[in-house]
């Protein structure tokens, strides 16, 4: 099941991805919408962070290629903003709240630039919209986790891109971070932004995005909510892995095989 | 003590030129190291430090002069080299990472080693001073040597303050470094050139040995003083020059003692006393911090023990001895003593001919805790599930951290009930 967005601003292109050499995710090809709040959606270990960072180039791409607003994403990057997990980073790291948020401005001010006071109100008003400003000069090491995914998602917003590509934001957050940052979210798709997320949720997704994926190793679906959140869908993509994809998988690691011929 | 005011007086402009030297070498090395630290590289740069010597070695060996400029080359290509092997072990093999760093140190030190006793045994004029390479010399870092060293600390000291932001950045959450397009291998191969040159700079006056200890603890020390890179690195830096400027004296008093080990015993002495009387991070405030926790816990039983003794007699008379207390809950007699001494002091209770008694503030202060307790026990059943005989244990823990916030909440949510599980009263 796959529907194809009328004015796509993101083009997946027969993407593979391999830890290895071994493919952990096969030919996913999709399109999506200008001003969605996209979800990404599997079990663990379905290969939904994978998505995110190969689309970002953090990935070795084995085959396929990806188009953000139909440029490569070299071209675009500024228009981009990228948000990893909360665990990918040391928080014990000798930096303050304030600093955190002005590395969003970094990609705005090139190499060997020091922030201007412009970076810095910038900043300040995306801590402001996080409802952090108070926290401004702590520690990062004193947050708790909802206040952490706050701290990403302002830098994330003095990033001021046009897409944003978000590794579960909404992890191990409390009730009232998880409504904010959902209605931050939001108030970007209605501001004609698009958001994609990667969640864990099923309950919750039910009720937060208006455009789904469904991944386990393959693109189950891709298409608006009502169309692909189904419980036909859903059972293709939670219930029993593919296991002749997985042993193939297994196969091509262990012979070390490329996943194209390269002739 | 003479030789002291000499040095100090810094009259003698072999001994100001010297002590620039080593302070400069110092402290960009420490400044390096702080971004070895914090991207969690320390063993990679000791492995390097050593790598440096079989180049050294070479060059000295290939050229047959002594020239720094030479013998700095010969160093940066095996350092160079050294990470290169490291990282391609640790990728292509089943190998982990600090096996491969391991492997990467003794196999090129023991290289060096053999060179260097090997040019030794070769009677080659020229080699005398090369062994200082392996624990440092500052007395010889003079003339040309020291234009070379101290431009190479220079030019260390300046990228790392041109690419300051970067090197942060990339210490701290190198994904989105990459994702905002920022050039993170170009960083990453500065930063490794960084380190191979703070070490190949640092060696004159540390050695090849202990090296390493220059690079990463002046940074270690610094992380316990501050939360910010920018305090950390030039605190850093003072740490190292400071440290650096020791080793200077001593060579200038002991011309004929290796520097680097007494530049590493400064520094880590520095290290060590951060390590116990830093705010905040010091061992010290921390057992000071527990110490305090501790008392404050064995107060707040002594006064709910009083309460409990009070509760008993149906609060008709005040006053306790220690033995009732001790009969009621088993508390040692020093420690007893002193808290109920502690409590005098603060106001809390009063000693009337052997007898123990609250004043105001210290009945409110035991009801307090003896309803907390109870509280939260009827918390744990009624919401945990948790048979009444099985919630005493936490709740004697859980009376002495809920704040008044959290005790206004639970009164709200139980609806301000009037006894516990067992039946007891709870005092309001």
């Amino acid at each position: 099941m796959k529907i194809e967005a009328d004015t796509p601003i993101v083009e997946i292109h027969d993407l593979t991805v391999s830890y290895d050499s071994k493919p952990v995710l096969w030919n996913v090809d999709l399109t999506l919408p200008q001003g969605a709040l996209v979800g990404i959606i599997g079990p663990n270990g379905a290969g939904k962070s994978t998505l995110l960072k190969a689309m970002m180039g953090l990935l070795p791409v084995a085959s396929g290629f990806v188009r953000f607003f139909d440029a490569p994403l070299d071209a675009v990057r500024r228009r981009v903003s990228y948000v990893p997990q909360r665990e990918s980073v040391d928080w014990d790291f000798p930096t303050s709240v304030f600093d955190v948020v002005l590395m969003g401005r970094y990609a705005q001010l090139g190499l060997l630039k020091r922030p201007r006071k412009s970076d810095r109100e910038v900043a300040l008003n995306c801590l402001r919209q996080v409802g952090m400003e108070a926290f401004k000069d702590r520690q990062i090491s004193q947050l708790s986790g909802g206040q952490q995914q706050r701290v990403f998602l302002a830098r994330a917003l003095a990033q001021e891109a046009d897409l944003y590509l978000m590794d579960e934001p909404f992890a191990g957050v409390d009730a009232a971070t998880e409504a904010a940052i959902l209605d931050i979210l939001q108030g970007l798709a209605t501001k004609g932004k698009t958001v994609v997320v990667v969640h864990h949720d099923l309950q919750s997704a039910a009720n937060f995005f208006d455009w789904i994926l469904l991944i386990n190793m393959r693109l189950v679906a891709s298409g608006p909510i009502d169309r692909v959140f189904t419980p036909d869908l859903l059972q293709e993509t939670y219930g029993g892995k593919l296991t002749v994809l997985a042993e193939v998988g297994d196969l091509i690691a262990k012979r070390q095989m490329p996943s194209r011929e390269k002739y | 003590m003479e030789t002291f005011l000499d040095f100090f007086s810094f009259r003698d402009p072999s001994v100001v030129s010297v002590t620039l030297g080593v302070v400069l070498l110092t402290a960009s090395a420490a400044v390096v190291g702080t971004f070895t630290l914090l991207k969690k590289k320390a063993l990679a740069g000791d492995a390097v430090a050593h790598a440096v010597l079989p180049g050294v070695c070479l060059a000295f060996l290939v050229s047959g002069t002594k020239h720094p400029l030479v013998l700095i080359v010969g160093a940066f290509v095996t350092g160079w080299l050294s990470l290169v092997v490291m990282d391609a072990v640790a990728r292509r093999s089943k190998l982990k990472e600090d096996t491969a760093i391991a492997l990467v140190l003794s196999v090129f030190f023991g290289v060096g080693i053999l060179l260097l006793t090997y040019i030794q045994h070769s009677g080659n004029a020229a080699q005398t001073g090369l062994d200082s390479f392996l624990f440092g010399k500052a007395a010889a870092l003079v003339g040309q040597d020291l234009v070379v060293f101290a431009t190479v600390a220079a030019v260390l000291l300046l990228l790392v303050g041109l690419f300051f932001k970067e090197l942060k950045i990339i210490a701290f959450d190198e994904a989105f470094a990459t994702s905002i397009g920022l050039p993170v291998r170009g960083i990453n191969l500065l930063l490794t050139s960084l380190t191979v040159l703070a070490v190949v700079s640092g060696i004159q006056a540390v050695g090849v040995v202990l090296m390493a200890a220059m690079l990463i603890t002046p940074a270690a020390a610094a992380r316990f003083w501050t939360d910010d890179v920018r305090t950390m690195t030039l605190l850093a830096a003072l740490l190292g020059g400071l440290s650096g400027l020791a080793g200077a004296y001593i060579s200038y008093v002991a011309p004929n003692m290796p520097t680097g080990p007494w530049i590493v015993l400064v520094v880590s002495m520095l290290a060590l006393v951060s390590f116990f009387v830093a705010p905040k991070r010091g061992v010290l405030v921390r057992y000071w911090q527990q110490r305090v926790l501790r008392q404050s816990i064995m107060d707040e039983n002594v006064l709910k023990a009083l309460y409990h003794l009070e509760e008993e007699r149906d609060h008709s008379h005040p006053l306790s001895t220690v033995s009732d207390i001790v009969a009621l809950r088993h508390f040692p007699a020093r420690p007893l003593q002193w808290s109920l001494r502690r409590l005098r002091r603060q106001g809390f209770v009063e000693r009337q001919n052997g007898h123990w008694q609250f004043t105001n503030a210290g009945r409110t202060k035991g009801r307090r805790v003896v309803k907390l307790h109870r509280l939260w026990e009827i918390y744990l059943s009624e919401y945990l599930k948790i048979a009444p005989d099985h919630v005493h244990e936490d709740a004697e823990t859980m009376e002495h951290i809920i704040t008044p916030e959290l005790e206004a909440q639970l009164e709200r949510l139980l609806a301000y009930p009037t006894v516990d599980p067992h039946n007891k009263n709870i005092p309001y």
